[in-house]
């Protein structure tokens, strides 16, 4: 159905737990049907088109316990609702994973910043406006995309892992979160999943209607973020059209250990490029042991963008891609 | 129940057909099951136990070329590869599916292919021609068949029509995919698309509902000596002349 835009939300049944048992619970029994709310900065939008139609809501933001940062014995635990604004101020994040308050910082504007939590910005559903305007694509169930077609309008799309849907991960935390090699806390009625923050996202070779690999019933509570990468030397950079309230063109994440002046070891993530935050584990492997410089961020670059296949209008974002990453290399 | 097909509005917001609705495949599913089941508990309540079973020991037959078992069993496992990972996705299998389904459509269209050239240059295509007469064989126990018996000659019309129509179907579609071959056009119309979806789809249910029946009667006792011809090659001249005409069929002796 075309997206058509209504003055009053739809009927919806609000559910409002206030505890963790709760909340999970209710996952559980409503399942797909139980749409979970966290800023409702994605969701708000879906509703107001009328293009998603859940009958049921469970909104999380009462729940204390999945809120604020501590610190572990292995590093930070961050509750999947606190929201953005609260990790880019927080002074423990701030000396030692500035790379996540960085990225957090990026993430549209103060307003959404001040609603929207870092579960929210990791667990958003795709931008492409073919699939937010309600079209019946792959990812919406259908058997076709819109945007990778001879007149389709593709300028933000994917680079890689296109598997019939080519939309990309929107988020400007996920990739900085995949280079911190966070974990991602998965809570249901049984029990909790660890999830490496690198293999919690999903292309559409592997799930064309799901960004995550969330099952109905689960919530992502919590993401711990270990002390190996902590102090490291960072770089978050992000291109988008606007300096606000936008989505990445392409965002470069970078956690880069430095010894004597050479690459002791590095994670490189990229955003906006795949359906997923890209790791570039090429790009790492080939800075390992080589000075962080110029030089080195010239002779690598390239490999950033091994494999892409440009859309008809989204070739601009190979250089793109390779010049973040030269620039997130040499600091 | 659920609708058969499924719909969706294209681009224009004109209805078209989206694909088979897979509220079928459960449908399907349950009735193999139950049929299967049913026609298990008719024949051990009507077995006679006393009715000796030709024996499998003595001088053989060839039944099968080398050739012939090697398409059966590879042909059989792109069927497999392809049910598999078709229903994946439907039945909320996470698996990087695509890839591993072209590539075994692809195997299956070259095996049926040459299967068909060498049906037609090199083997004896007539013996699997279903003629009036052999209508009559289920229901006149004197009348015995050739090489192969009405119920086999069936089954493989069947699954030549409904394989026939996956493979086809499925040709199409890969077409629409990005493969290493060609990047994909999207170029056919949504509702063409959609048509074309539908019949892979029904094929496929139909597909799924012969091959589970073809199964369950390779794996029958009084049956199994076929299924033992498409490992080894061979029958016994015993159970040959309980279960065949040999005016009919003539085979040489197996090596």
């Amino acid at each position: 159905m075309v997206a058509t835009s209504h003055d009053v939300m739809p009927d919806i049944e609000l559910y409002q737990p206030t505890d963790e048992e709760n909340a999970l619970a209710l996952a559980a029994t409503l399942g797909q049907e139980g749409w979970l709310l966290a800023g409702g900065q994605d969701t708000f939008g879906w509703l107001k088109d009328r293009n998603k139609h859940p009958s049921a809501m469970i909104e999380l933001t009462r729940i204390d316990a999945w809120k604020g940062i501590t610190e572990t014995a292995d590093g930070i635990e961050i509750g999947a609702l606190t929201t953005l604004t609260d990790i880019v101020n927080d002074p423990l994040i701030q000396s030692r994973y500035s790379l996540l308050s960085t990225a957090a910082s990026r993430v549209a504007s103060p307003q959404i910043r001040n609603v929207g939590t870092l579960g929210g910005n990791l667990n958003q559903d795709a931008r492409c406006w073919y699939y937010r305007r309600g079209l019946d694509c792959y990812r919406a169930g259908g058997n076709i995309c819109y945007a990778d077609s001879p007149e389709g309008l593709n300028r933000e799309h994917a680079l890689f892992g296109q598997s019939r849907c080519v939309a990309v991960s929107p988020s400007d935390t996920a990739p900085a979160l995949v280079a911190l090699d966070a974990t991602m806390v998965v809570s249901s009625e049984n029990g909790q999943r660890l999830i490496d923050a690198e293999d919690y996202f999903v292309g559409p070779a592997v799930d064309i209607v799901n960004m995550t690999v969330l099952r109905p019933g689960e919530i992502l509570t919590a993401i711990r973020l270990p002390n190996t990468w902590a102090n490291a030397e960072f770089y978050f950079e992000k291109v988008a059209d606007r300096n606000v309230w936008d989505f990445a063109l392409v965002n470069v994440a970078a956690a880069i250990k430095v010894s004597g002046g050479n690459i002791e070891d590095a994670r490189i993530a990229c955003g906006a490029v795949e359906c997923v935050p890209r790791r570039l584990t090429n790009v790492e492997s080939a800075i390992k042991g080589k000075a962080r410089s110029e030089d080195t961020a010239n002779q690598v670059a390239s490999l950033a963008s091994d494999g892409a296949r440009a859309l008809n209008y989204n070739h601009f974002k190979i250089p793109l891609m390779e010049n973040l990453v030269k620039r997130a290399i040499r600091g | 129940m659920g609708e058969i097909v499924r719909y969706k509005r294209d681009v224009w917001g004109e209805e078209v057909i989206l694909g088979v609705s897979w509220d079928l495949l459960w449908v399907v599913a349950v009735a193999v099951l139950v049929l299967l089941a049913a026609h298990a508990i008719i024949m051990a309540a009507l077995a006679n136990k006393k009715m000796d079973k030709p024996s499998a020991e003595g001088r053989r037959v060839s039944r099968h070329d080398v050739f012939d078992r090697a398409f059966h069993w590879i042909t059989a496992l792109a069927i497999f590869v392809l049910i598999i990972t078709g229903v994946a996705p439907i039945i909320g299998l996470r698996i990087a599916w695509l890839n591993i389904h072209w590539i075994s459509g692809c195997i299956l269209t070259l095996v049926v292919v040459l299967h068909i050239i060498r049906a037609i240059f090199w083997q004896d295509l007539k013996a699997m021609i279903l003629s009036p007469t052999d209508f009559g064989e289920p229901f006149d126990s004197a009348q015995k068949p050739g090489k192969y018996s009405f119920e086999q000659k069936g089954m493989h019309w069947g699954i030549t029509l409904v394989a026939g129509t996956v493979i086809v179907t499925g040709v199409i579609l890969f077409l629409q995919i990005d493969t290493p071959f060609w990047d994909r056009t999207n170029s056919m119309a949504e509702s063409q698309l959609g048509l074309m979806f539908l019949l892979h789809g029904l094929s496929t249910l139909a597909l799924i509902a012969l091959v589970a029946t073809h199964i369950y009667f390779a794996l029958r006792p009084e049956k199994l000596f076929y299924t033992r011809s498409m490992i080894k090659g061979w029958i016994s001249e015993e159970e040959m002349a309980a279960n065949h005409d040999t005016s009919k069929w003539s085979p040489k002796e197996a090596e």
